[in-house]
């Protein structure tokens, strides 16, 4: 599909148009994978190449080119000038041809004229190289709703190949007037000039411009004679001193003229605008920023670091339904994990205070005698309390929880338990966030069961300070 | 094919696993909460080259039974020989026993030939509790590797070194939330430490997250040289009816126009910080930053934003000088040199003069209302003709990305952009400044850059960023 450079930068700077609402990481994945593939089979990845392995994707029925929407525009264009320029063509030689028996065609004017289409059809060319547009409001107009600016940078040498095809479809159609006139009609040429010329400076200049085809076609430069014959004024009135004949015999140089000052320059920049438009085409398609990016694509490996999971929106329950509880007077503390080392804060100390210890380094099996153990002094005191006291910092785990339910089991009823989660600086309450995990520990494993609570006296003790208040 | 190695981070609950998941993983959406248990299920993090996993990264729930685990383990056991055999034997005893669902689901992938990533946190003392749970890990017999994250502000590493050291083959320091993208590299080649098999595809990994570190860096110039292109040639058009252009004042559309200009232009701005963000995969960054906006019709910032952003007249006129040189080296190209290169030299001048008298103003002679003609007013706004307004936008682009690369996917606090305290702009050299002022110049008067200059543009913005990361370094 892509068989020319042009329709290949179209097709591409479509393509390039529509990945723009594609995530970055699927362009990423896909070329990566498409260049991987071209490594396997020893090819080269490229635009052409490229552009194939989309459409193949794509299967049939999918667009036969996505380029075509432009490429058609600029045949339409084409097609236009050319015919303008044939019917152009046919009208300006009738014109120049125009002769109804009383004067001559002016073999000057016929050069003059050869010389402004030459210089048009370089005007058209080093237009489109400098790049500067005078049609651009024409191409506006018919490009409608096209903002590509590979498109637009790419019109000034689109536009001077429609202006040489027009060109080149002027000057076949003037040649075959021209051929037709000649053969209906008798045409009488000769030269006429206001200026002092005489007629060997003027046959100079003939042969000068007969230099292309003087070799191939001796018939077709005049000699001496036939200038020196064939000049005419228009005020000198008819001059029966020339033979008709000889009015005619002009006509293979101006055949000639036409046909190599007019239609072959017209020819070559034709097929010279053809090859701009390819190099061009070629130029902006590598310096394409599209391709800029595919090549990066292509080259760079696609790297997935394992961050496509997404739980964070999995998060658990941190309400905190219950607050801080006044610390229950008690001589019976069970310190979890080591927290009474290296040791309990005095204010929780007592003259006959006991202290059990259970979970860290302790066995299950001690665990179970420390929970005998208070169970024990517990059978003494009516309404008892027992404080667990924690490491705040070091979260409540399963461990303290199945503590707590077979402590809660053994021990009688009646029995207040309080974790008391002690912060690193005795003197300091524990931090409000590692509070609240105590909380909704406390919460979840006892109910109303088991309280939390902090050491008195400790400063900010916003819970307590709002129970008493209210 | 040989399989990629696996690590299971695991460790007590809350001390940080999920976050040195989310950092090496670059995954900003992994649930992390200071609360025990926010893991509830193992899960996968497989780093992938084209598809193919150099290794595995597995997050796995925290310890709730160790020590009924551990008992459990030496009954069964009956000599250090069995001990990993033991430890799988408690794992297909106890699947769907919902007391040890948590211990299953961590002790799985170490069963099943996972290295060990064990996570304690720095900032609390050490803790005898933990004990049995390391007891169980060497049971496993798995190559393994502590490593000491830091959650809080205090630091207690030294002991946990020491107690670590005993049973672990590696202790290392890591914050998963503050430690630069070097350490996170040297952290995956200690990984690769643990076992010779592993050095390789760690080593590949490591090399192959360097080389797209550094890509994204000019990626992210080329996002901030696109946008400041885009932002720069701007223009705000209103085409407004005779019947229209009668109901409303020049006074009134200007405002509207100005309030439109800057609506697209903070839009514009937003879109390149999102794709900043989700360049360095950074999907859920909440920002604060300060947005663009003006106090009066002659300014085009705040006071503090031209205070902070915008660069000193001096630095304007030698970038307007450079900039205007190379436009008038032109003229020197073409005389073929004949014109000894008066070309550069008063273009230069005039590039300074007009940066000189026109910078540091902040003007804005971007307005423009047509008379009324064929029955239509034509107003615009922009594009802005007052080259500070690039270098504040270049500022804050480049103070963001420099946050958003410096950030680890740990981190889930606000991102708060405070402006900085320099002109870090003064300390890019001079050919970058040429290039910066010399876009901003073309983009003033609507003209296009050619591919050249783009390039020499994006290297510019480039260049800018080392400058602000290395003035950072310094001044931190």
């Amino acid at each position: 599909m892509t068989d020319t450079p042009l329709r290949l930068l179209l097709d591409f700077d479509a393509f390039s148009q529509r990945d723009h609402h594609q995530p970055p990481a699927f362009l990423h994945r896909r070329d990566r994978k498409f260049a991987l593939t071209c490594e396997q089979q020893g090819r080269t990845p490229n635009a052409r190449l490229w552009l194939e392995h989309m459409a193949r994707l794509s299967g049939p029925g999918a667009d036969r080119s996505a380029g075509d929407k432009a490429i058609r525009l600029w045949r339409r264009i084409n097609t236009g000038f050319v015919l303008v320029g044939g019917l152009l063509g046919i009208l300006t030689m009738l014109g120049l041809l125009f002769y109804d028996g009383g004067q001559r065609i002016n073999i000057t004017a016929f050069l003059a004229f050869v010389m402004l289409q030459l210089l048009l059809a370089l005007f058209t060319t080093v237009q489109s190289i400098a790049g500067w547009q005078p049609w651009r409001w024409l191409t506006k107009r018919l490009n409608r709703g096209s903002t590509s600016d590979t498109v637009h940078r790419l019109q000034p040498a689109l536009m001077a190949r429609a202006s040489h095809l027009g060109g080149l479809s002027f000057a076949t159609t003037g040649l075959l007037t021209l051929l037709v006139m000649v053969v209906v009609q008798d045409l009488a040429f000769g030269w006429s000039t206001t200026l002092n010329t005489a007629a060997d400076r003027y046959h100079q200049l003939i042969l000068w411009v007969s230099v292309p085809w003087h070799w191939v076609w001796p018939a077709a430069v005049p000699d001496l004679a036939l200038v020196e014959a064939t000049r005419f004024f228009r005020a000198g009135g008819q001059s029966n001193a020339v033979n008709p004949e000889q009015w005619g015999q002009w006509w293979p140089f101006v055949v000639a003229l036409w046909g190599v000052w007019v239609l072959l320059p017209r020819l070559a920049l034709s097929l010279f605008s053809a090859l701009v438009i390819r190099g061009k085409a070629r130029q902006l398609l590598n310096n394409h920023p599209a391709m800029h990016a595919l090549m990066y694509r292509m080259e760079t490996p696609t790297i997935d670091t394992g961050n496509e999971h997404n739980d964070a929106g999995d998060m658990p329950d941190t309400s905190t339904p219950t607050g801080l509880s006044p610390l229950p007077a008690s001589n019976l503390i069970l310190a979890w994990a080591g927290a009474d080392k290296p040791e309990l804060p005095q204010g929780l100390m007592g003259p006959d205070t006991q202290v059990f210890g259970a979970g860290g380094r302790a066995t299950l099996a001690e665990d179970h005698r420390a929970i005998g153990h208070i169970a024990e002094a517990l059978a003494g005191q009516p309404g008892g309390a027992v404080l667990v006291v924690t490491r705040s910092w070091e979260p409540p785990t399963g461990e303290l929880q199945d503590f707590l339910e077979t402590a809660l089991e053994t021990w009688p009823p009646h029995v207040v338990v309080h974790l008391v989660p002690l912060s690193p600086d005795p003197n300091q309450p524990p931090d409000d966030r590692q509070l609240r995990q105590w909380l909704r520990f406390a919460h979840r494993t006892g109910g109303d069961g088991i309280g939390v609570s902090i050491l008195p006296g400790t400063p900010q003790d916003p819970y307590v300070i709002r129970e008493q208040v209210l | 094919m040989t399989q990629p190695p696996v690590f299971a981070v695991v460790g007590h609950p809350n001390k940080g696993k999920s976050s040195v998941v989310a950092t090496l993983s670059q995954n900003d959406a992994i649930a992390i909460a200071l609360e025990p248990g926010t893991t509830r299920q193992r899960q996968s993090y497989p780093m992938t080259v084209d598809g193919r996993t150099l290794y595995v990264l597995v997050d796995t729930p925290g310890f709730q039974r160790p020590r009924r685990v551990l008992e459990w383990l030496e009954a069964h056991s009956v000599s250090a020989s069995d001990r990993a055999e033991t430890v799988k034997a408690f794992v297909t005893q106890h699947q769907g026993d919902g007391r040890f669902t948590d211990e299953c689901e961590l002790l799985t992938p170490l069963i099943e030939g996972a290295g060990i990533i064990y996570v304690v946190d720095g900032s609390v003392p050490y803790s005898a509790e933990h004990e049995a749970e390391m007891t169980i890990l060497r049971w496993t017999g798995r190559p393994s590797l502590a490593l000491i994250n830091s959650i809080g502000s205090e630091d207690y590493s030294e002991t946990w070194q020491s107690a670590l050291g005993q049973f672990f083959q590696v202790v290392r320091k890591f914050d998963a939330v503050r430690a630069p993208f070097e350490q996170h590299l040297s952290l995956l080649r200690a990984f690769g430490q643990l076992e010779p098999d592993w050095e390789q595809p760690l080593e590949e990994a490591t090399g192959f997250l360097s080389e797209h570190r550094r890509k994204n860096q000019s990626q992210a110039a080329t996002l901030i040289a696109r946008a400041l292109e885009d932002m720069m040639a701007y223009r705000e058009k209103r085409t407004l009816t005779s019947a229209q252009a009668s109901g409303i004042s020049d006074e009134q559309l200007a405002e509207q126009l100005r309030d439109r200009w800057y609506r697209h232009q903070r839009q514009r701005e937003q879109t390149l910080r999102t794709d900043i963000e989700h360049l360095y995969h950074h999907q859920r960054i909440q920002r604060q930053e300060a947005e663009l906006s003006w106090h009066n019709e002659h300014d085009l910032f705040s006071e503090d934003s031209r205070s902070t952003w915008a660069v000193s007249r001096r630095y304007l006129t030698t970038a307007g000088f450079g900039a205007g040189a190379v436009s008038g080296a032109s003229i020197d190209a073409i005389t073929l040199g004949h014109s000894l290169g008066a070309g550069a030299l008063v273009g230069g001048l005039i590039g300074a003069a007009g940066s000189y008298f026109y910078g540091d103003r902040l003007m804005l002679p971007a307005l423009n209302i047509g008379v009324l003609k064929d029955g239509f007013k034509t107003a615009t706004f922009g594009p802005v003709q007052d080259s500070q307004f690039g270098y504040v936008i270049l500022g804050r682009a480049v103070d963001h990305w420099w946050h958003i690369s410096h950030r680890n996917h740990a981190g889930r606090d606000f991102l708060d952009l405070e402006p900085a305290d320099h002109h870090w702009l003064e300390s890019l050299d001079k050919p970058a400044r040429q290039a910066i002022q010399l876009a901003f110049d073309k983009c003033r008067k609507e003209q296009s850059m050619d591919e050249r200059q783009r390039h020499k543009f994006i290297a510019a913005i480039e260049q800018s960023m080392i400058t602000y990361d290395d003035w950072r370094l310094n001044r931190a």
